[in-house]
């Protein structure tokens, strides 16, 4: 696994030539703007509108953490669902359709080195994304007193969930040969993932209690959100580094299949 | 250097290569000759490692392509039918690229990089954009890329194709080089083609398939000494189904 880094930078460069990788920057730069502002102002609203009821009780419970940073998070998740396909799209599709994937198997690399290269790549990149996101909490501290620690563990959340986004996109990405499938693919996976919770809360499963807890524990809401709200818990990292391990796994295995087909 | 033991390749119920076996020493270049669908790429695919074979083996440089796949496949430089390109990066950063991933010690890379530019005439293009040039620059960044590493080994599907006359007796000239004796790294060199002319031109030896089997396995000399053209051969093999085959002379290198 030492070409890990060979691979990955490579990615690295040709991602930053494209101009894919400046359009989803200068995308998600503006979206989080735009969301940033809204929760500000509305955050504002709400605080007049609390004042103006003489409402004190709620108004001692409105923090910056729970009431602006908390949906921002939430916002950003959303976004990063629409723009992680659109960077993982190419991680193997471009190979196959440049031969490279030829170049690539031919040489002593092993398949870890491939499927991690591709995948640091795609990681390095949403992380980027990720500190941008964090930049705009940060302006908070000038103005207010948010509480660092509950900041700190929402934006790792938010890190966890577009590395994971990354490791599916990647695998959606080793199983077609075309961009838009792959995009598409990668889109309903993560889809899948966010809604899953809804499926089992509407009851209609007929497997009782034990299939909707199993439906509960795959979505990935359910465990950002708690780290969103500060509570660092292993049983969450846990199930970031199940999701991402897994993906990278089922990638390995598309990526070796076409020497055994 | 190539030790290659009835290798079988199947897709389903087809036959894509049935039990090829045949060796190349070290510094000859053979020609690996048959009309399209032969089994010609299917091979060459087996050899470099891309594909596994359904049966048999081979061994190249003395590593077995199964027991030893890494050490195989360092020990080979490799030109697929379509030039393996990134077209956004620029030549010598795509080749320095490759040098890396095979394993060429970091401080040997910027040299070897150099070196396989200037022999295949690269050096006007070296910092352009691969996507930006024309066809027969793309092939020949596709040959350096396979020479960049120095492999004892080169394995060259159809490496002339789509070039003008004047690049490919430039090609030629230059695979002559890399096999000749006084090569630094004399290289082993196998190369496809169904352009027989070119078989002749540059091969010591040429080895025929046909619907995944060997057909002729000879040096060039032997078989156009007696006066018989490789095309009549080539005519013969394709249309004939295995039948009597004349001057199979099994090579005793």
């Amino acid at each position: 696994m030492k070409h890990v880094h060979t691979v990955a930078l490579r990615e690295l460069r040709s991602l930053f030539v494209s101009p894919v990788a400046y359009g989803v920057l200068s995308l998600f730069a503006g979206l989080c703007g735009l969301f940033f502002v809204l929760y500000v102002a509305a955050f504002n609203a709400w605080m007049v509108q609390l004042q103006q009821f003489q409402a004190f009780d709620q108004l001692q419970e409105l923090n910056l953490n729970d009431h602006l940073i908390a949906a921002f998070f939430d916002n950003v998740g959303m976004v990063l669902m629409f723009l992680v396909p659109g960077i993982t799209m190419s991680l193997y599709v471009a190979e196959k359709n440049n031969g490279t994937e030829e170049l690539l198997l031919t040489s002593p690399l092993t398949s870890w080195d491939i499927v991690l290269g591709k995948f640091a790549a795609g990681a390095g990149f949403v992380t980027l994304l990720v500190a941008m996101a964090g930049a705009y909490p940060g302006l908070l501290f000038f103005y207010g007193e948010p509480e660092l620690g509950k900041t700190l563990s929402g934006l790792l959340g938010t890190l966890l969930v577009a590395w994971t986004y990354v490791a599916i996109g990647a695998f959606a990405s080793s199983l077609t040969r075309s961009q838009v499938v792959s995009f598409l693919l990668c889109f309903v996976l993560l889809l899948v993932l966010m809604l899953l919770p809804a499926v089992s809360d509407l009851g209609m499963l007929g497997g009782g209690e034990s299939l909707g807890a199993v439906f509960r524990w795959l979505s990935i809401g359910v465990h950002v959100q708690a780290l969103v709200q500060g509570l660092v818990d292993t049983a969450d990292l846990v199930y970031f580094a199940v999701m991402i391990g897994s993906f990278l796994l089922l990638t390995r295995l598309t990526v070796e299949s076409v020497r055994w087909r | 250097m190539i030790e290659v033991e009835k290798l079988s390749k199947q897709y389903g119920d087809v036959m894509a290569v049935d039990s090829v076996s045949f060796s190349v020493a070290r510094g000859e270049v053979v020609g690996f000759l048959g009309p399209n669908g032969a089994g010609k790429t299917t091979t060459m695919r087996m050899l470099t490692g891309f594909l596994p074979p359904s049966d048999g083996t081979a061994r190249i440089a003395g590593h077995d392509i199964f027991e030893a796949s890494l050490e195989a496949r360092r020990a080979v430089g490799y030109l697929p039918e379509t030039p393996p390109l990134y077209p956004e990066m620029r030549v010598e950063d795509f080749l320095a690229y490759v040098a890396a991933i095979k394993d060429v010690p970091r401080r040997e890379r910027d040299e070897k990089v150099s070196r396989a530019i200037e022999r295949c005439a690269l050096k006007d293009v070296r910092a352009r954009v691969i996507g930006t040039l024309s066809k027969g620059f793309k092939q020949r960044v596709g040959l350096a890329q396979a020479i960049v590493h120095e492999p004892p080994v080169l394995i060259l599907d159809e490496p002339t194709v789509g070039l003008d006359p004047i690049q490919i007796a430039e090609i030629r000239s230059l695979i002559g080089e890399l096999a000749s004796v006084d090569a630094e790294v004399r290289q082993t060199v196998v190369l496809s083609s169904h352009i027989l002319a070119e078989v002749e031109a540059i091969c010591d030896r040429v080895i025929m398939v046909n619907q995944g089997r060997k057909t002729v396995d000879a040096g060039i000399d032997e078989l156009t000494r007696d006066g018989q053209s490789l095309e009549a051969l080539f005519a013969l093999q394709s249309t004939s189904d295995l039948g009597e085959i004349p001057n199979t002379t099994e090579n005793p290198r």
